[in-house]
């Protein structure tokens, strides 16, 4: 499930992402160019999605 | 070998850390659970695990997730009976009342007009929440008669129905700072401070923590009001005041990576430990 130094595009602003190696499916992550939060969608090849808004019922 | 079903859709830093120390822990096998991908057919298990620890974001889909595996009969941390109390603040209240837990007053309606009734009673400021919401989000405080009249009329014609629920608080004034306690069973496992300036504190709103040394007095609360409950793992937002502590909310897929270092706590590796424990495993 680990990534390892995984490159691929943002998919707002088009800006490199680099994925840490503990990175996981499913995982929160920013776009240090555009600073839009991000979803890990797959990681072998990677795919990154922009991460849900926020909805009504979300919380703790 | 212990199966834990860690039932979760998008994976924060909180989720993470759990993931970390569930995977230095030995004989523990974690099946990833995503509320977006899984369907279930009743009468069929849908996963073959131990127990589930919930994780979810969202509210509805955490409850009815949990309530389907405890009918296949895997035990689930927490229990949907938990998350159904603790994810709407009316059924929270009334579990706290029925358990003698000190809390602000409460006062609940179900027409603007009763609701402003209510609030001319309590005299303002009240505060006026969702029921079933988090985050801070939608709270408002509601300083006079005008303010209240517009709000009501708001909630009513843009809300969903259940906004039509008027859950309304006394305003308690906290000096800037309310305390987030942490519960895991039996324990107070730590607490921190939230300040702001503004009058919602809470952390996904820019509110600041610092360590809040668990006295026996603080503990004891939490305690009370997580048993009242139904138990297990919950944070609870509780306030100081003259009169002693109360009970404001109860959360029950508590958030904790800002916890972490102002208190020392390591807070996931205590969740795992329970979570082990529940599931019959040597922690």
């Amino acid at each position: 499930m680990d990534a390892t130094a995984n490159k691929g595009p943002c998919p707002i602003c088009d800006g490199e992402v680099t994925l840490g190696s503990g990175t996981v499916l499913s995982e929160i992550i920013h776009c240090r160019e555009c600073g839009c939060q991000l979803e890990v969608k797959a990681l072998d090849p990677l795919e990154l999605a922009e991460a849900p808004a926020e909805e009504e019922d979300w919380g703790e | 070998m212990v199966r834990i079903g860690f039932l979760h859709s998008l994976l924060r830093l909180d989720e993470k850390l759990l993931l970390d120390e569930f995977a230095r822990r030995r004989n523990v096998e974690v099946e990833m659970i995503d509320d977006r991908r899984i369907s279930f057919t009743l009468g069929r298990p849908a996963v073959a695990a131990d127990i589930v620890l919930e994780r979810c974001i969202n509210h509805s889909r955490a409850l009815h997730a949990l309530r389907l595996f405890e009918g296949q009969g895997i035990p689930c941390i927490n229990s949907s009976a938990v998350a159904a109390v603790c994810g709407d603040k009316l059924m929270t209240s009334i579990a706290l009342q029925e358990h003698a837990v000190p809390q602000p007053e409460v006062r609940v309606a179900f027409t603007p007009d009763a609701a402003l009734e209510a609030m001319e009673e309590m005299g303002y400021p009240v505060v006026l929440k969702p029921a079933v919401g988090s985050w801070g989000r939608l709270l408002a405080r509601v300083n006079d008669r005008d303010a209240a009249e517009a709000l009501l009329e708001h909630k009513t014609t843009l809300g969903s129905y259940h906004h039509s629920i008027f859950y309304i608080q006394r305003y308690v004034e906290k000096g800037g700072r309310d305390i987030r306690a942490f519960v895991v069973g039996d324990e107070c496992i730590a607490a921190i401070y939230r300040a702001s300036d503004h009058w919602i504190t809470n952390t996904a709103r820019g509110g600041h923590t610092s360590n809040c040394p668990v006295s026996s007095a603080l503990a004891a609360v939490a305690l009370r009001g997580a048993r009242a409950v139904g138990g297990g793992i919950v944070a609870l937002d509780i306030f100081e005041t003259p009169y002693g502590y109360l009970v404001n909310e109860v959360n029950y897929t508590m958030e904790f990576k800002n916890s972490i270092a102002p208190t020392g706590v390591n807070i996931p590796q205590k969740i795992v430990d329970h979570v082990l424990r529940a599931a019959g495993a040597n922690p």
